[in-house]
């Protein structure tokens, strides 16, 4: 008998194999797969279209899969949005989604859902309001009422609230002016090193993204065609061009 | 200057009993986007409940007295049968729709399927007929402070309206579920990946729309006898969700009163036969100045 500690190779937390999803006939995903271990910071860059927050609703049980499985600590995700919250997973949507007519406790509060316990969803709030002060600032002013960026904060510290094993984030850097995304940015990459989050991001923005991660993948039309480590990814040539904004000839 | 007292304190009753009524129409179209026209069924099938339980049926088919639980039994009783109606009409004729498609035309109609399905499952068990509810809600007439008349009836309907609509605000305002209700009328979905069980939730804002329905059922059957088609009086609550923006559950209230009122003025100072028109008059006038209604977001397609 052996467990993941003795066993060498660590299992990932995360594995999504080959998993598929079709619009009617517009098939989104055909068969992606990529493995998140725990502690890692994963990147998916892809154009607009490429299937990104497909992948990331099918994850959530948001949408419904055509095929394929994905795994969490080895154990098959629930299809139903609030099970795979309640089993450890939890999204950042695109667009952020915060609901406006709600305060900013009230948005942090329904993150907690799954959670029961009074005093640990406090505490889960004011680690929430550590990592991003100005919404403990605005905590009682209506979502509606913010900033892109303080939405963009609220999405991510929501999502935070139930304390999940592995953190979604659908381009966190959508809409937002350069000197808001780098802030963003760099909370991320607070929130993996002091809480040891594992943070699965999906970004438009390659640069960023490749320079926030430790490995990454690159979905094409519904496929995975490239992953490395970040940093060879940010200094290989194809990636530059198409993505990066290499010089074009 | 007695008229007109006396009139205002009859059309806050009347539009507390409507706000109840409307409040679970925008309780339901916050949440599903569509109106619930079956919600006059809920209605019909509290009263019948607590018709059944006060004995009624029992008294005027077979015995004479001595049978029926007293009016907080039946009450009780009344407002779980109509909120377990309206969850499973949910589930039966709604569930499968919004699982399919993200048209609420198509639950709208089901739910005018729905409300013809409900009158006639009683036509066809118990009958037709105009019954009268067992005289268990006082109705003797009260002096109020000297100047104006009302009848006991009246305020208990005022003031049952008052105490579930201020319920369901505390239970709103102040619960996880609650909370979980305003961020799903907000956006269903993103309410979903909070971690919320849809499903649960869609379950919970019907029973309460049922149970509020129920008491409306209650008081409108013992006011007017208790028929099938009763539930065609929710129309007028209908009505006054829209003038109020439907969705919105201040708006629902705001809207039953200023309907409430205006009946009852109308009936006061013109005549009776005002009381219909001025409903729709207001209706027409809101939808063409306001057409999102007094509390409404947005002009989107309302069905
Ligand atoms: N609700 C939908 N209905 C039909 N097609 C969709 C829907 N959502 C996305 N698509 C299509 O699926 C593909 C992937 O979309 P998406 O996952 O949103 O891409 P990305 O997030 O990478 O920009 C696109 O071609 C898009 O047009
Ligand atoms: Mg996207």
């Amino acid at each position: 008998m052996q467990n993941a500690a003795s066993a060498g190779a660590e299992a990932p937390i995360l594995s999504v194999r080959n998993l598929s999803v079709n619009y009617g006939a517009i098939r989104a995903l055909k068969g992606a797969s990529l493995d998140v271990y725990r502690g890692e910071i994963v990147a998916v860059i892809g154009a607009n279209g490429a299937g990104k927050s497909t992948m990331m609703n099918a994850i959530m049980g948001d949408i419904a899969r055509a095929g394929g499985e994905i795994l969490l600590g080895g154990a098959p995700l629930p299809a139903r949005s609030y099970q795979v919250v309640g089993a450890g997973v939890s999204l950042a949507p695109e667009g952020r989604r915060v609901f406006a007519p709600l305060t900013v406790r009230e948005n942090l509060e329904i993150g907690a859902f799954p959670l029961s316990d009074r005093s640990e969803i406090e505490e889960q709030m004011q680690r929430v309001f550590n990592l991003f002060p100005r919404l403990e600032e605005r905590r009682s002013q209506y979502a509606g009422t913010l900033s892109g960026g303080e939405q963009q904060m609220l999405a991510i510290g929501r999502a935070l609230m139930a304390k999940p094993k592995v953190l979604l984030l659908d381009e966190p850097s959508l809409g937002l002016a350069p000197i808001i995304i780098s802030e963003i940015f760099k909370e991320l990459a607070l929130i993996n090193r002091t809480l040891g989050m594992t943070i699965l991001i999906v970004e438009q923005n390659a640069r960023k993204a490749l320079l926030l991660s430790n490995r990454a993948y690159v979905l094409q039309t519904g496929n995975i065609t490239m992953e490395g480590a970040s940093g060879d990814l940010l200094n290989n040539p194809e990636i530059e061009e198409a993505y990066l904004g290499g010089r074009k000839k | 200057m007695e008229t007109l007292l006396q009139q205002i304190i009859n059309g806050l009753s009347l539009g507390s009993v409507y706000a109840l009524i409307a409040v679970g129409y925008s309780l339901v179209y916050s949440i599903l986007l569509f109106s619930n026209f079956a919600h006059g069924g809920f209605l019909v099938i509290g009263g019948y409940v607590c018709y059944f339980f006060l004995g009624g049926y029992f008294l005027s088919n077979f015995f004479e007295g001595g049978v029926g639980t007293n009016i907080w039994v039946a009450a009780a009783a009344a407002l779980v049968g109509a909120g377990l109606s309206a969850v499973i009409v949910e589930k039966l004729a709604y569930k499968p729709i919004r699982e399919r498609t993200p048209v609420t035309l198509y639950m709208l109609i089901a739910s005018m399927g729905m409300n013809i399905v409900i009158e006639n499952i009683f036509v066809v068990t118990i009958g037709g007929r105009y019954r009268a509810l067992p005289s268990v809600i006082p109705m003797k007439p009260v002096s109020v402070l000297g100047v104006a008349t009302t009848s006991q009836f009246d305020l208990l309907a005022l003031a049952t309206a008052v105490v579930f609509l201020v319920g369901l605000q505390i239970f709103l305002s102040r619960t996880k579920w609650g909370l979980a209700i305003r961020a799903a009328s907000y956006n269903l979905r993103t309410a979903g990946l909070m971690g919320v069980n849809v499903n649960r939730l869609i379950s919970l804002v019907f029973f309460v729309a049922g149970m509020l329905a129920a008491i409306g059922g209650i008081f409108l059957s013992a006011r007017y006898t208790l028929y099938p088609q009763l539930g065609a009086i929710t129309t007028k609550a209908f009505v006054a969700a829209v003038i109020g923006g439907l969705g919105s559950l201040p708006g629902a209230v705001a809207g039953s009163l200023i309907l409430g009122l205006a009946e009852m003025l109308a009936t006061g100072f013109v005549s009776s036969q005002f009381r219909d028109l001025i409903v729709f008059v207001l209706l027409i006038v809101t939808l063409i100045v306001r057409p999102a209604g007094l509390f409404g977001k947005s002009v989107g397609e309302k069905v």
